[in-house]
């Protein structure tokens, strides 16, 4: 149920919810969003939901420590010494904790990796430090802070919101426009889910059946270019949908994603991509570590830190390591050489993104180190050799399958069709067509669901 | 008017949402009677849509609740799942009648008389014998009744919510000389039932006693294969396809196989028409574990033999058993797992006379010792890694007829 595209949460959660989230008098409705976001959290991952409570509670209890010694006009040397003691106690338990389970995960066992985990423990480290830099105004009561942690739009993966753009004390503003604006973003991140990235899943598991020494060299271009779009649509449409929900709750939309195929370079391209992420990397390391702001050594240091930390976030294995330690360089590059000149020259920047970024999702990718040289190997044949059992006219019948997707992909890599639609979202044309994707997913999720097979017929 | 304004999607949303519900609940016990449906899971709504998918389309419902079926779905396929229907309710010998008269009215008309009333008077005389002995009724029921929660979306009193909650009323309904279904068998012993090793493995000692022969590629100048993705992987990923011609498409059936327009070849039949072929290789079984029984799958495939026999009397019948899944695979699916493989190869290896057809089994190439695939030939636990595709057409050429 935890899925946003899963017809439990469409059709069983989300409405019995919304009912009651309207029904309940305004003042009370975050406690109506908390109890539900408990009970999402509860279906979709019983097991851990004790870990989600109690590290909300511990962070609680050294918010409102820090806070008591706060009070007051202006703050003495002491308090914030003593406020200081309670962050650093409070981050680095968070950090302990993620990393006591990263290791669980890695050496014992997937399974003990509790749901949003990551997402969760990191919007708790930025609520400490913003409280530390007075960036949280209100005194933290546990209803806000519970629900900061737990809400269930971001509970599972984000976007990591600040607290301070939660604006939980102020009095909520609810209209049937909101719904309706927040229902648009939720059905367009629906469509670009279960329309794109589901279907393009299927290219990538195809070559991963048959082997990637045995594709051709145009099918592992076509592969690395559908991948980069499934991933992006995956998380993109994962975080309109939740953004989505939030606009619908009466919150605000929270941006993730701002067109990053249509980056100049590598930098910009992780300034537009999972933005609350890159933006979380650099107001609680990269800043805090010394930023641009010193020696070129030191810069250097700074960004490769940034770099790998992010590379072990994404995932339990040494290609995420790579994939990371590779983006770093690439942006370390940029900013001490050739930056300047993709800037100057823009169609060679894009060039630059659109041939790069691809090939680090294919680290990305694959786990296996040794899959991920044959498939570079197949990527550059005068590097790999021929391969083995290669079909050369594979590349026909998939580019006939999958162009649709393709196509479709692209458009929506343009930012020019993507405001398109912000403009002429109240037009009844735009109306039908999200009505239209919005039943044509759910007939995918019902065609899936009764055999989960339907994806991937044998 | 004013809130038609302020929000024409979520106004939109919900009155398709509304008319889809009542679409489906009106088709539930006639149109949509096939579809699995779980009230927690999923809104009343998705059996339109899974009903869609298999070519049911809404409006049908007002075809006064019989059901027929058109575009992409067969008859064999209404018929498949009207032996479903039977199964999940035995009972209901009117509608089951409904369905077949609906299928005859449906029948294309190249399609030979003769032997669509074979297929009826099979269907007819299996039927009785089925409730007999047949626990699937009964987990199928048994697992309907846990599922069914909401018997007041059921439209008509004989909805299966409604017969859960009145097994008196039921009882009444079934017809002399069949038994009242037995409610306490449970979902494993339906599962094991669709896939029952009835045959052994008689037929398969049979088969391999004939002695094959080592051929070479030209040998395969004269053959055609059938098969679903698997075969697939075979025409992409050997040399085969320069000497044989693939008929395959992934998801293909035994249902399918003589209805299929594979893309850009036509059916079966023209292709048997069109060219004189000389061993005809038969490899699908992996997608209909699933559906039906062993019994109407061998049915199905006899059907399909005799047919193939009959365009192309001359051609040998290689009638090849369904690789297996690999370990992982099978251990962790109650439905593709590889002993119910083995139980509808065992009955299809029983059509093998040595003569005329024949039966091989791929797997001893491809199989470790406890008899599942071999785990580093397969990434998706299914199919063959389009290198080691060249194992099955090594294996097929040291099995020469």
């Amino acid at each position: 149920m935890v899925s946003f595209s899963s017809l439990e949460f469409l059709f069983r959660f989300l409405p019995v919810f919304f009912i009651l989230y309207f029904i309940t008098p305004s003042r009370h409705r975050e406690i109506t969003l908390l109890i539900g976001s408990i009970i999402f959290y509860a279906v979709g991952e019983p097991e851990f939901i004790l870990v989600l409570v109690l590290a909300t509670l511990i962070n609680h209890l050294f918010a409102a420590q820090s806070w008591k010694v706060s009070e007051g006009f202006a703050l003495h040397e002491w308090q914030n010494r003593r406020r200081k003691r309670y962050m650093i106690k409070a981050v680095a338990l968070d950090v302990l904790v993620l990393c006591t389970f990263k290791m669980l995960g890695i050496f014992v066992s997937n399974a003990l990796l509790p749901l949003g985990l990551s997402f969760y423990l990191f919007k708790m480290i930025s609520f400490q430090v913003d409280l530390y830099r007075r960036e949280v105004w209100c005194r933290p009561q546990l209803k806000y802070t519970a629900l900061y942690f737990m809400m269930f739009p971001q509970v599972v993966s984000g976007p990591i919101m600040r607290y301070r753009e939660g604006e939980f004390e102020l009095t909520r503003n609810y209209s049937l426009e909101q719904l309706e604006d927040g229902l648009k973003y939720f059905i367009l991140g629906l469509g670009m889910k279960v329309l794109l990235a589901d279907r393009l899943a299927i290219l990538w598991n195809d070559l991963q059946m048959i082997g990637f020494q045995s594709i051709s060299t145009p099918l592992a271009w076509l592969g690395a270019a559908g991948f980069s779009l499934q991933l992006y649509f995956d998380f993109w449409g994962y975080s309109l949908m939740a953004s989505g929900l939030l606009v619908m709750l009466g919150y605000h939309f929270i941006e993730n994603f701002n067109h990053p195929y249509a980056s100049k370079s590598i930098s910009e391209f992780y300034r537009r991509w999972h933005v609350t992420l890159g933006n979380w990397f650099r107001d609680y390391v990269y800043i805090p570590l010394g930023g641009s702001r010193c020696s070129g050594v030191r810069l250097v240091f700074n960004l490769a830190v940034v770099w790998l930390l992010t590379g072990i976030w994404h995932g339990n294995g040494v290609n995420y390591v790579i994939w990371g330690a590779v983006l770093g360089l690439f942006i370390i590059l940029e900013k001490l050489v050739y930056g300047k000149l993709l800037n100057k020259a823009p169609v060679l920047g894009h060039v630059y993104v659109l041939f790069l970024i691809p090939l680090t999702w294919v680290v990305f990718a694959v786990n296996d180190l040794s899959y991920l040289g044959v498939y570079f190997g197949r990527l550059f044949p005068f590097l790999g050799g021929p391969g083995i059992a290669v079909n050369q006219q594979d590349i026909v019948r998939y580019a006939q399958n999958y162009g649709i997707y393709f196509l479709a992909g692209i458009a929506l890599c343009v930012p020019a069709v993507f405001r398109l639609f912000e403009k002429y979202k109240k037009n009844p044309i735009v109306v039908l067509l999200l009505a239209v994707i919005f039943w044509y997913s759910v007939y995918f999720l019902s065609s899936s669901a009764g055999n989960p097979f339907m994806y991937l017929k044998f | 008017m004013k809130i038609i304004k302020k929000c024409p999607l979520f106004l939109l949303l919900l009155s398709t949402g509304i008319f889809f519900t009542i679409i489906a609940a009106g088709g539930r016990r006639t149109i949509y009677a096939g579809q699995e449906y779980s009230p927690l899971k999923a809104p009343l709504l998705s059996v339109m849509f899974t009903g869609l998918n298999e070519g049911i389309y809404p409006w049908q419902v007002l075809e006064n609740g019989s059901i027929t079926t058109s575009g992409p779905m067969d008859t064999d396929l209404a018929q498949a799942e009207a032996s479903q229907e039977d199964m999940a309710d035995p009972g209901d010998v009117e509608q089951k009648d409904e369905q077949v008269s609906s299928d005859r009215e449906e029948v294309p008309p190249a399609k030979i008389p003769s032997q669509e009333t074979a297929k009826e008077e099979g269907q007819e005389e299996r039927n009785p014998e089925e409730v007999g002995e047949d626990p699937s009724k009964q987990g199928e029921e048994g697992v309907q009744e846990e599922e069914e929660d909401e018997p007041e979306k059921s439209p008509l009193p004989e909805g299966e919510g409604s017969e859960a909650d009145l097994p008196d009323q039921r009882a009444e309904e079934i017809p002399e000389g069949r038994l009242a279904p037995l409610r306490e068998s449970t979902h494993e012993e339906y599962l094991n039932h669709i896939s029952a090793d009835i045959y052994g493995d008689a037929g398969v000692i049979r088969a391999a006693s004939y002695g094959f022969s080592q051929v070479d590629e030209t040998y395969f100048d004269d053959a055609l294969f059938i098969g679903d993705s698997r075969t697939v992987g075979l025409r992409d990923y050997t040399d085969l396809s320069e000497h044989a011609d693939f008929y395959c498409e992934t998801s293909l059936t035994i249902y399918k196989v003589m209805e299929e327009n594979f893309k850009g070849l036509g059916t079966v039949e023209q292709a048997l028409a069109a060219k004189d072929y000389g061993k005809i290789y038969l490899m699908v079984g992996i997608n209909e574990l699933g559906r039906g029984t062993t019994e109407n799958y061998m049915e199905e495939y006899t059907e399909v033999v005799d047919t193939l026999r009959r365009l192309e009397p001359d051609a040998k019948i290689i009638i090849q058993g369904v690789m297996r899944v690999s370990g992982e695979k099978n251990s962790s699916d109650a439905i593709f797992n590889n002993s119910n493989i083995n139980a509808r190869n065992n009955a299809v290896a029983t059509l093998a006379d040595n003569e005329q057809i024949f039966y091989v089994d791929v797997n001893e190439v491809v199989c470790d010792e406890e008899g599942n695939l071999k785990a580093d030939y397969t990434f998706d636990q299914i199919h063959l890694l389009g290198v080691y595709n060249d194992l099955w057409k090594q294996f097929l050429m040291a099995h020469g007829v």
